[in-house]
Order: C-alpha cells, then structure tokens, then sequence
C-alpha cells in the first residue's frame, strides 16, 4: 500500500513531486535490495576486467616445476637408515602384518635379548637410499609393509625361532655380510657349523693331500733305513764280522 | 579402501598365500595378506589358519582358499589387483553365509 505524502503546499507555490515512499523498507535492510537505477549503471561500468597476459599461456613451453626441498625429518629417517646398513652385518626383512601390541612388545624383547633391534622403516625413504647403494636388489622386497631386524652379529638361528613363534611377521630376506639371501639361504646359513668349525675343516681338507705326498716321496728311504736296521740288528745278535764291511758298501751304493 | 570391504571368515578353512618377494607382481598378493591379517577380519573366524608360503624359486603369486565344505578358491595374484582379490573372496564368504543361515534357521524353529 503505498501511502502518499504530499508537501504541505506553501502559500502561492505548488509543489508538482510527489515523494512515494513504499511501506516498510529503509536503506538498510537484511533481505537484498534493489539498486537505485543510477547505483546499478555505475556498478556495471566499474565492473573489475582481469588484464588479459601478452602472451596466451597456450604459447608457453611448459612450466619445470620447482624441485621438492627435503623435509629435515625425511633425511634424518634417510640418514638413519644408511647407518643401519652401514653399521650392522646382518639386516633380515620381514613382511609385517599387523600384531596386537602386547605381542609385538614381546618379539621385541626376545629379540633384543639377543642384541637384534627392530626398525619399522617407510619404503618411501627406504627405495631412495637402496637405489643409490650397492643393495639394488633388495629393491623389489620395499612393498607394502615393512620391518628391518639389524644385529652387528649374525645370530640366525635365534632369530628364526623367535620368528617360529610369531606368526605374522614373514621373513623375505636377509643381507649378512654384504651377502643377499633368501629365505631358504637364510635358512641355510643358520644350519652351518660356526666359523672355527669351518675353518678347521678346511685346512684338514687342505692338509690331506700334501701329506699323503710327503708319505709317498718318503716311503723309498723310509723303507731302506728300515731294512738297514734290521740288518744291523741282525748282525749284532749275530756277531758275524765279515758281512758288516759289505753292508756299509752296499748302502752307499744305494743313495 | 581396502578396509572398506568386510570379509567374514566363517565358512573359511586355511588361507596359504605363496609368493617369491623378489619378483616385481606380488605387491598386490602382499597387501592382501596384509589385510587378510588384520584384527577386525580375523575376529570374524579365530579358526582360520593363514599361513604365509616364501620362496625364491620364480614362481607366481598364489593364494589358496579352502572352505569349510572342501570347497578351494585359488587366485594367482600376478595380474590381480587387491581389493579385486578382497571382493572375489568376501563375495564367496557372504554366498556361503547365506546358503548356511537359512539351513540353520530352519533347524532351530
């Protein structure tokens, strides 16, 4: 409804506008209001135009992207693993399937009982480090999830029976002594005699042949010193004077 | 995700997955026990035996499924993807569910 407000005509005058004032609304309101006309002209000729670029981005060559800068935890995980693979001679990988805790709290004391550490390690440092390292071929093992045991010695034998009992983790491999192995060789290497063991086999191996030689070579005079003797005993019990001169003849004849 | 796809293993048996981790194909055969080991699919069937086969003799990816009703699923991971795996076997395991809750219902009216 609109409601007609006219001036109050002053004396002599007239004046012919009308303010039509519709009902209910003022300048500020909280439902959106039309512009005036003269408002909604100068928003439009002020609208903002983004500058257009010289060159369309079409023509460009494409865009290098700026190399990723290295997290500081990223390379300290980095660096960590490349002691580990420095500093330990044995490094065995294990698929790790998930544990209840209080059992992966066990593992890892038996196993330190025997000095073997666990690491969780994250293939995505893990492959850069081996990929520049002598270990490419433990490359492909670095899928899914993984676990590193590090011991500076090479208890084998301990550690596949603590792994006997804990059924989900999967021995993969193992790197003893810069030597790749496989699980069968891992396997393997636990069922071999220790290293003096070993060693003393060897050189008893070693030692055979020469020594059956030595024998041989020495058998002819071995032989000839023997019958000497014999002879000499003989003579002696015998107290014969003559032959004892030939004997002496005869043996120099020999050599 | 893989965790979405809920496998119940009741009418399972033994799970023998047997891969040779050197070769390049058997990350999804891995991942899959790595599910297949986890603690909410486990608690569905504490009887199940999963066992984990590794060689190193160039052989492909295997799993083997055997059923409580002699019945034996084989999937050759090679060429398989994970949650293709998962859905093969969940599928199976909801079958068998079905065929056995009716069969059960009716015994106890």
């Amino acid at each position: 409804m609109a409601a007609l407000r006219s001036v109050a005509p002053w004396r002599g005058g007239w004046l012919p506008a009308l303010q039509l004032v519709r009902h209910g609304s003022k300048a500020v309101t909280r439902h959106w209001k039309a512009m005036h006309f003269q408002r909604q002209k100068l928003m439009a000729v002020t609208e903002y135009l983004a500058p257009r670029p010289a060159v369309p981005p079409r023509c460009l060559g494409p865009r290098r992207e700026a190399p990723q800068e290295d997290n500081g935890y990223a390379q300290l995980l980095r660096r960590q693993v490349e002691e580990a693979f420095r500093d330990n001679r044995m490094i065995a990988i294990c698929q790790y399937n998930s544990m209840p805790d209080e059992d992966l709290v066990l593992m890892r004391h038996y196993l330190r009982k025997h000095n073997i550490e666990v690491k969780f390690v994250l293939n995505e440092i893990v492959r850069p480090v081996l990929s520049q390292s002598k270990y490419k071929n433990l490359l492909p093992l670095f899928v899914a999830r993984n676990i590193l045991l590090v011991s500076p010695e090479a208890k084998v034998r301990e550690m596949l029976r603590v792994l006997k009992g804990v059924p989900q983790v999967n021995l993969l491999g193992a790197c003893i002594d810069d030597t790749i192995l496989s699980r069968q060789g891992v396997e393997n290497f636990a069922k071999l005699p220790p290293l003096e063991a070993a060693q003393g086999q060897t050189v008893g191996a070693l030692e055979l042949l020469p020594s059956q030689t030595s024998s041989l070579l020495q058998r002819g005079s071995a032989h000839l010193t023997a019958l000497l003797d014999q002879h000499i005993h003989r003579l002696q019990t015998g107290e014969t004077g003559s032959t004892a001169e030939p004997s002496p003849a005869q043996s120099s004849g020999a050599h | 995700m893989a965790s979405k796809i809920r496998v119940v293993l009741r009418p399972v048996k033994s799970i023998l997955v047997r891969f040779c981790p050197f070769e390049s194909d058997v990350e999804s055969t891995r991942k899959f026990l790595q599910y297949i080991n986890h603690k909410k699919i486990q608690a569905t069937n504490r009887n199940c035996e999963v066992t984990a086969d590794v060689r190193h003799d160039g052989s492909e990816p295997l799993v083997d499924v055997r059923f409580a009703d002699g019945e034996r699923l084989i999937m050759k991971g090679a060429n398989l993807t994970t949650i293709e795996m998962l859905t093969a076997l969940g599928a199976r395991c909801n079958a068998k569910d079905v065929k056995e809750e009716p069969k059960s219902k009716k015994k106890n009216p």
